[in-house]
């Protein structure tokens, strides 16, 4: 070919990507009872595209297994098959291959020819396992249809009671007719008599009996005509009668006079049997169609009802904006693409709605929040100096600048919300996640989840994902309880994860919650007992829950692959404290547990309030000030002669003096003639003693660790609107410096 | 020309390539260091404090938007007045992947020197590391050290790159 296709390649492996993100989500939603046809086309297609691109460039094996997996979804989407789980199961599982597939294509592992081949030939067999007769599908279809339809009972193979009544002809009395009749109902069904005529009379008389067969009543119906005289007998439907223990669905009509009432001997006009037969219009619900059977069971089989609504699996809150986010959005795209890729890519509207949007290089994006950064700081550096004028300035040049500030400010909200994506972008994979974590565990859970519409930062977006995933395991694992265990304990058997984002303030706030059996309290303090932490049983809850993030901590009994080697969850604060963020715990022993991450919205901008050290200016992230006051004299203690404490409001604060920390000399004599901060970071409460405090304005955070290290208690650092350096106070790290000296005093 | 194969240093091949360096001054000695090192070269200001650094680490300054950390080689090798004027000199360098500003007396010239020209260093033992040193250059009177900037900046004990990373 004379055309080089590797700079394709790129292109290709995103699309497949996403198509494969798709079909995976699709296929996670599909009602099995009725799988919307829109969704199944949606999968056949995404399918197909794979198979077109891979084969296009040449990657057989790619396109080999996708034409497997189209063949059987083609067939199912045209309703020749019936979709069933095991089906669904084996497309997820080739899902996961092709993915496979596809990183080692690009270079990244490798793929087990073994697994592609079991993958195909059992993709194989469930094609050609034998039709379920397309009249099954009627049924369901017809499922949907408002209650009022009549569906013919003669269809629906459910046992159903008739009520018998008849007056034999002495004919066939005499001729044993009605033994006979007898004898046929028996082999049809149970027959309990009602009410019969005397013993005298010869079974000459009103017959009444009750038959609960599974026969079509067309059947016997004629038996009873011939022994009847003429007309003389009537068949009715007992309502009264439950199957498999279900009570009546209240979806007929007013029932027909009930047929025991009625002693009308002789002759009643012959009523057309069908009639009341079609008063069963009830039946459509009826279970005896296959409940789909689902991995992830809630309570499918407990009661039947709000059938047709059911979601095989279970992210139970429907949430439509899942399926529009199917659509690619347009950012994402890996760097290093850019090289590759001449110019901005305008790939024609996003697969599968008609969203228009345009795939932008992230080092774009990027820059172009660099530069409006530096448009914000100029700009402060002009507001500045016009208000530090020998003269007067102008008035106009003051509004000019004054509107400068609301044009900036406005740019940069734009500009920042470029980056920012829904997080259900990251919710997305976890109904996968959970379905197979608790197949696999063998709890029943449920996922909810809120708010995925929440955005915030692309940058934040995948630095989020792992924490998270750790945090739903450790609930499924440690928290839910076994089914048995629930029930015991008075609660539903299914467990339930609830996800939600929302914004507070500056931050985006993300609660992963269940209803299990809660953080144990004795067993964290006696495993950090024994792990040398310095503990007492007068902690508080919240200081017991923080025990497990220490490194290596787990009350764990046994270790398994999922969890309990407690390598996680100290990992997992790091993770969100480097996002500029933090978690914190709230546990009730047997009621359930929740975690809550929050995080800045902006990881570039930070509001702070900057302080005066000795003769320098530091900044402290605002989100973590509570208050500030000026200490009056006799409100610092020392313990111990070592550590200092102040106390505010009933409570005793360690004291931090930042000129100690820093190596400064202090501008105030003592500590009545400066000011405290007092800080909360992650639950650690303390006091910062500073000189004075200078301001407080949104700063533009800087990295120290490009050109210099690493520097202890300085998170980043910022530019000052005179153009000079400050740097920003790492406040996790001073309150844990104060507490571990208190303690250490103490 | 005999063929340069001792020294500690690595000298070029070609002995007719010559490459370009910048010369300083840091008190009565003269260095010079790769052109394509230095980034630009900038006068002093006095840059924000960072606590509990070594003393030769005088803090980090804005540079159009970067924090650059600054140095000053004076202290750390003990030479010269330190002192801060206006005709103080700073030199920005881009090694090692980041930007490093170094205080220096002041800057001489650029200049062209051929391998040939580099002379080894004689091996003082113990006072002055000489691995940094890739040799001794004569131009008219002068004597010009010929430093590998890029180790020198790296070295742990410059404590500018955190020893783990990189």
């Amino acid at each position: 070919m004379a055309i080089d296709m590797t700079q394709f390649y790129q292109v290709f492996f995103e699309e497949s990507a996403e198509h494969l993100a798709a079909m995976e989500a699709l296929l996670l939603e599909l009602d099995l009872a009725n799988p919307d046809s829109e969704q199944l086309n949606a999968i056949f297609r995404a399918a197909h595209s794979i198979k077109g691109s891979a084969g296009t460039f040449g990657f057989t094996d790619l396109a080999e297994t996708t034409h497997i997996l189209e063949n059987l979804l083609d067939r199912i989407r045209k309703h020749e098959l019936v979709l069933r789980a095991d089906m669904v199961d084996a497309f997820l599982e080739a899902g996961d291959l092709l993915r496979v597939m596809l990183e080692a294509h690009q270079g990244r592992g490798s793929s087990d020819p073994s697994a592609v081949e079991a993958i195909c030939e059992r993709l194989r067999q469930l094609s050609s396992a034998p039709d379920v007769p397309a009249p099954q599908t009627a049924a369901i279809v017809t499922v949907q249809e408002p209650p009022g339809v009549p569906s013919k009972a003669s269809e629906s193979p459910g046992k159903r009671a008739y009520i018998i009544e008849f007056v034999p002809t002495e004919i066939s009395a005499r001729a044993g007719g009605v033994a006979n009749l007898l004898d046929d109902l028996h082999t049809m069904g149970e027959v309990e008599i009602l009410s019969q005529p005397a013993a005298g009379a010869g079974g000459v008389g009103f017959w009444q009996l009750r038959l609960i067969t599974a026969v079509a009543e067309q059947t016997f119906a004629d038996t009873i005509d011939f022994i009847a005289d003429n007309g003389a007998w009537r068949i009715a439907e007992d309502k009264s009668f439950a199957d498999n223990g279900m009570a009546a669905f209240g979806f007929f009509e007013s029932s027909p006079g009930a047929p025991e009432d009625d002693r009308g001997y002789g002759f009643f006009a012959p009523l057309p049997a069908t009639d009341l037969v079609e008063d069963g219009d009830g039946y459509g619900f009826f279970a005896p169609l296959n409940a789909p059977p689902t991995a992830v069971d809630s309570s499918p089989g407990v009661d039947g009802e709000g059938y047709g609504l059911f979601e095989p699996i279970v992210p139970a809150a429907p949430s439509p904006a899942l399926v529009e986010q199917n659509v690619p959005v347009s950012i994402p795209v890996v760097a290093q693409a850019a090289s590759e890729v001449q110019g901005t890519k305008i790939a024609s509207p996003a697969a599968v709605s008609g969203d228009s949007s345009i795939r932008v290089s992230i080092e774009k994006v990027d820059q172009l929040i660099n530069l409006v950064g530096e448009l914000v700081i100029t700009q402060a550096m002009l507001l500045q100096t016009a208000s530090r004028m020998e003269a007067q300035a102008p008035e106009r040049l003051v509004n000019g600048l004054a509107q400068l500030e609301r044009n900036t400010r406005d740019l940069q909200e734009s500009v920042m919300s470029i980056r920012m994506m829904p997080i259900s972008f990251v919710f997305s994979r976890f109904p996968r996640v959970v379905r197979d974590l608790s197949a696999k565990l063998g709890k029943q859970v449920e996922l909810k989840t809120l708010g995925e519409s929440t955005e915030l930062d692309r940058g934040l977006i995948e630095r989020i994902a792992d924490p998270l995933t750790h945090l739903i395991r450790n609930s499924l694992d440690h928290g839910i309880e076994l089914p048995e265990q629930r029930v015991a304990a008075g609660k539903s058997p299914v467990g339930t994860i609830t996800l939600k984002a929302s914004h507070q303030g500056g931050n985006i706030v993300i609660e992963v919650g269940d209803d299990g059996a809660g953080l144990p309290r004795d067993k964290i303090l006696t495993k950090a007992r024994e792990r040398g932490l310095a503990v007492s049983e007068q902690m508080s809850d919240p200081e017991v829950f923080n025990l497990i993030f220490e490194a290596g901590f787990s009350t764990a009994d046994q270790v398994t692959d999922v969890s309990g080697r407690g390598v996680g969850m100290d990992v997992v604060r790091r993770n969100i404290q480097t996002m500029g963020g933090r978690v914190e715990i709230e546990s009730t022993a047997g009621a359930g547990t929740r975690m809550t991450v929050r995080l800045p919205l902006t990881l570039a901008i930070l509001d702070g309030m900057s302080v005066a050290v000795g003769d320098q200016t530091y900044i402290l992230p605002l989100s973590y000030v509570i208050e500030s006051l000026q200490p009056a004299p006799g409100d610092i203690k020392t313990l111990s002669n070592q550590a200092r404490v102040i106390q505010v409001r009933g409570e005793y604060l360690p004291v931090v003096a930042l000129h100690e920390v820093f190596n400064l000399k202090p501008l105030a004599g003592d500590f009545t003639q400066g000011i405290m901060v007092v800080i909360d970071a992650d639950g650690i409460k303390a006091a910062l003693f500073v000189d004075a405090l200078v301001g407080q304005h949104q700063v533009v955070i800087k990295s120290l660790e490009a050109n210099y290290r690493r520097v202890a208690g300085i998170s980043a650092a910022t530019i000052m609107g005179d153009g000079h350096v400050a740097l920003i106070l790492d406040l996790s790290a001073i309150a844990g410096m104060a507490k571990s000296n208190v303690q250490k005093a103490g | 020309m005999e063929a340069m194969t001792q020294g500690k240093a690595a000298i070029p091949e070609e002995d007719q390539v010559a490459s370009e360096y910048l010369t300083f001054t840091l008190g009565s000695e003269e260095y010079a260091i790769d052109i394509l090192k230095v980034q630009e070269i900038r006068g002093y200001e006095p840059p924000t404090l960072i606590a509990n650094a070594p003393p030769f680490i005088k803090g980090v300054i804005n540079l159009r938007g970067i924090i650059v950390p600054i140095v000053d080689l004076r202290i750390k090798f003990n030479l010269g007045k330190i002192e801060y004027t206006p005709f103080t000199v700073v030199v920005i360098l881009n090694v090692a992947r980041r930007v490093i500003g170094v205080v220096v007396d002041s800057v001489s010239d650029v200049i062209s020197l051929k391998a040939s020209q580099i002379r080894p260093a004689p091996d003082f033992s113990g006072s002055f590391d000489t691995r940094y040193i890739l040799g001794l250059a004569t131009e008219d009177a002068r004597m010009m050290i010929v430093t590998d900037i890029e180790r020198l900046m790296t070295r742990a004990d410059m404590e500018l790159i955190e020893a783990a990373a990189e």
